[in-house]
């Protein structure tokens, strides 16, 4: 199946990534254009060492939920873009009665309350033309946290309820919105874990084995789509079966 | 710039309404139905269309009845409070609208011509 698009400028939130570099590879194979954020020179490394080849087809932007208000950084978007794909996270990995009640409130600042304010400025972006399609990328960990993932479920869960409530409230002036929650991904942050537990992923997971950076990225892909616009104000789960079972 | 005018056009698009059903004096939720979505899209073209700020709390009046009651429990005058809150709006207007609220709610395109011009001169003045 050949799939169309009726945009062309993907904004991409946490553009630094295994995942989102391969996404924007993908995007652009598809004739797209990505808008690539990034939080500081490092990451900027980081983009232009995966996309080089391809210098002319995408554009970066110097974006951090962590800066107080973030949306200021989007001025330079000249236009809305027609996707949003959100792959902005912060890490932080604790028991919920050991963590730091700071770094608790920052984490939350940060991964919730500064996405809320980029997202809620990129939709009123698409709202003055009426057409915008965003994707959330979560994870299977927010409906089935391991121990120590506490917060950043917590964090993706909420950020899954604005970007569902935005499908709901703004799905009639033509902006929808879906979230997908991979399981494990051969990628980032991923990839040590699994290659150290390969026989644990074997058994949690029913196609045994990961799932790759480019099946993610493909399926990112497809929910962009044209074909794929009736899923809207609903959460998707990618993990080859992972969280069915016990 | 015709404010009056563009704001018209605007909520003649946005609403699908005749041009002639809209004065400075239509409520926007009473006499032309209004709901939080239009107003919401109604507040990102007030920004395209005159590069102007728009704090959508202020300008669509959300909280005038939470400040009048504040102001009537704190004992402070109301007028005084809402010309704090709303400063773009005339003493004369806010004393209109003060008696007007049992009718329900009281914004006007009036209202909004009054913010553009007020943000508009708060702009060329920074």
């Amino acid at each position: 199946m050949q799939l169309t698009f009726g945009g062309q400028v993907v904004f991409i939130l946490g553009g630094t990534g295994a995942l989102a570099l391969e996404f924007a590879a993908r995007a652009m194979a598809a004739g797209l254009t990505p808008v690539l954020t990034y939080r500081n020179a490092q990451g900027e490394q980081k983009i232009t060492a995966r996309l080089a080849e391809r210098q002319h087809r995408y554009r970066t932007l110097d974006l951090d939920l962590a800066r107080p208000q973030p949306a200021q950084a989007l001025a330079p978007l000249r236009h809305s873009p027609d996707y949003l794909v959100d792959f902005a996270q912060g890490d932080l990995e604790n028991l919920v009665a050991a963590a730091d009640d700071n770094t608790a409130a920052s984490y939350f600042k940060i991964n919730i309350s500064g996405r809320f304010m980029v997202v809620k400025a990129i939709a009123r972006l698409m709202l003055q033309k009426r057409k915008g399609r965003m994707v959330f990328v979560s994870s299977a960990a927010a409906a089935r946290p391991n121990p120590g993932q506490g917060f950043y479920a917590a964090a993706k869960s909420a950020s899954e309820a604005l970007y569902r409530n935005l499908g709901l409230e703004l799905g009639e002036r033509g902006i929808t919105t879906v979230t997908l929650r991979p399981g494990y991904i051969a990628a980032g942050r991923g990839q040590q874990f699994i290659d150290n537990h390969q026989e644990l992923i074997k058994d949690k997971i029913p196609i045994q084995r990961a799932l790759t950076a480019r099946e993610v990225a493909d399926t990112l892909l497809f929910l962009l789509s044209d074909c794929a616009q009736g899923f809207n104000a609903t959460a998707l789960t990618l993990d080859g079966g992972m969280s069915a079972g016990k | 710039m015709n404010e009056l005018k563009t704001i018209t056009t605007l909520l003649v698009d946005l609403l699908d309404l005749e041009n002639d059903r809209i004065g400075p004096q239509s409520y926007l939720v009473r006499d032309l139905g209004m709901e939080s979505i239009d107003f919401l899209e109604l507040a990102v073209s007030l920004n395209s269309a005159f590069q102007v700020p728009v704090a959508d709390d202020v300008v669509f009046l959300r909280n005038l009845r939470l400040f009048i009651v504040q102001a009537e429990e704190a004992g402070e005058d109301i007028a005084a409070c809402l010309q704090t809150h709303y400063p773009f709006l005339s003493g004369r207007r806010i004393a209109q609208m003060a008696n007007d609220l049992a009718a329900g709610p009281v914004l006007q395109v009036r209202d909004l011509v009054a913010y553009v011009r007020f943000q508009t001169h708060a702009n060329k003045a920074a």
